[in-house]
């Protein structure tokens, strides 16, 4: 049967027009993040890095002409959170490099081939000593990462460097669970795949009712292992009751403090890790701090943590991942006039 | 058997009753109370558990073990418990 102009013509009024158009661009929007995942990235990947990072940035550009709901709530949350002394031209600038080096962490990634060569060509690291006498004590270490830059990749780096790591980490897609399954096979092929060849162990995927997270972490360790975690997250609904709030980027903010009774139960040592990039999109720092003592109550190691973590944070704001929703940053507390939704929600790049 | 299952019992059900209960409705805990159900176990609990067995018992709890049918009440952790000892002593036997 031919359809008809009915089937496919947008709603009548300006309301119903609008949401149709914005249901277009979505769809767009969507149709060309698959297709820069799965063939333009990788084959950016293969050309000089200047010109992969270079093509990065232009489609980070292309996304902050094209997407002016996101852009617009970027540069708000920029506002809302460094405050009103940043102006509108300097958050606009930030907002576009919040869309440059999000495209450029997928180049990163793509670079992690092999034993990731293509990417340490272009990453420094700096403090391996911190984590070779955290390592020398055998009690493994957690290094304690803020959703910065190309974390993922970072930690992919340090396990291509001999180190053996093992992440505490949801794959995003996965949850909540009963997604649609092409689109979780989507990203299992083109992003899990890539760092679990960077991976010790598979991920210890952290959930409500998964009583066995902590104690997975804990044999890690007590293997005299790495375990990576990101104590920066925006607490799950069912994580609410046993957030402890802490300053952190100048606020008070709601961190779960699962760190500090790991590091406390296992003796391990704690080191802050972060990456930055450098004003050509291509180079990077990864910085390893020394140990950040995990001594004393709950919340004041936990504001240790998070006073590193911020620090890191405001070396390179843009970087940061939570900008990108404000979603996540009313769950962490960040932005006191926005309540949060009871649903977990958690977005893709 | 039934003497040290009892002892197990009561070294256990003292240890989450005095650092894990945050609920004092739920005391005087039951042998089959469902820890997980109540809340009482969660993931952060249930490593203090795990370290607290380990200092206490020896007994070093594998990842495939970590599963609620072995920690989901007094009962099943002293039998768990109580099966990683008997495989523990068996072992050393053969080996000795």
């Amino acid at each position: 049967m031919r359809a008809t102009g009915a089937d496919t013509a947008p709603p009548p009024g300006p309301r119903g027009r609008q949401e149709w158009i914005a249901f277009m661009l979505g769809v767009l929007r969507l149709a060309e993040g698959i297709a820069f995942w799965l063939v333009a990235a990788p084959l950016l990947s293969m050309l000089p890095s200047r010109i992969a990072y270079r093509a990065a940035c232009l489609r980070g550009d292309f996304m902050f002409w094209s997407w002016p709901d996101k852009r617009d709530e970027i540069m708000s949350n920029l506002r809302q959170v460094l405050g009103p002394e940043l102006s509108e031209h300097e958050a606009r600038l930030m907002a576009r490099d919040v869309f440059r080096t999000r495209t450029c962490t997928i180049i990163d990634l793509m670079l992690t081939r092999g034993q990731a060569r293509p990417l340490g060509k272009l990453v420094e690291i700096r403090g391996r000593e911190h984590l070779d006498a955290a390592l020398a004590g055998g009690k493994g270490a957690i290094l304690c990462t803020p959703h910065i830059g190309s974390y993922i990749c970072a930690h992919s780096l340090i396990h291509a460097n001999g180190y053996p790591v093992t992440t505490i980490g949801r794959w995003w897609w996965h949850y909540p669970p009963g997604g649609f399954s092409v689109m979780l096979r989507m990203w299992d092929f083109v992003y899990a795949r890539r760092v679990l060849r960077h991976r010790h162990r598979p991920n210890i995927e952290p959930w409500p009712g998964r009583f066995q997270v902590a104690v997975q972490a804990a044999n890690v360790l007590y293997d005299n292992e790495v375990v990576t975690l990101c104590s920066d997250a925006p607490p799950l609904y069912a994580e609410m009751p046993r957030v402890i709030e802490v300053p952190f980027l100048g606020r008070q903010a709601r961190l779960v403090p699962g760190v500090v009774p790991l590091a406390q139960l296992t003796g391990a040592t704690v080191l802050i890790t972060s990456i930055h990039r450098s004003p050509d999109y291509r180079h990077q720092v990864l910085e390893i701090s020394p140990p950040v003592s995990m001594e004393g109550e709950t919340a004041a190691a936990l504001a240790r943590c998070a006073a590193a973590m911020g620090a890191a944070i405001m070396a390179s704001p843009v970087e940061w991942d939570f900008w990108y929703k404000m979603e996540d940053l009313a769950r962490l507390g960040l932005l006191s006039d926005v309540i949060p939704s009871a649903v977990p929600v958690i977005e893709a790049n | 058997m039934e003497t040290i299952i009892d002892d197990y019992i009561s070294i256990i059900n003292d240890y989450i009753s005095g650092e894990l209960v945050q609920d004092a409705s739920l005391l005087p805990l039951g042998r089959t109370t469902s820890l997980l159900e109540t809340g009482v176990l969660d993931s952060l609990s249930a490593l203090r558990l795990v370290v607290f067995v380990r200092e206490r018992f020896g007994v070093m709890v594998d990842d495939v073990d970590l599963i609620p049918e072995n920690f989901d009440s007094v009962d099943a952790i002293c039998h768990y418990i109580r099966s990683r000892d008997v495989k523990g002593a068996a072992h050393a036997g053969n080996r000795g």
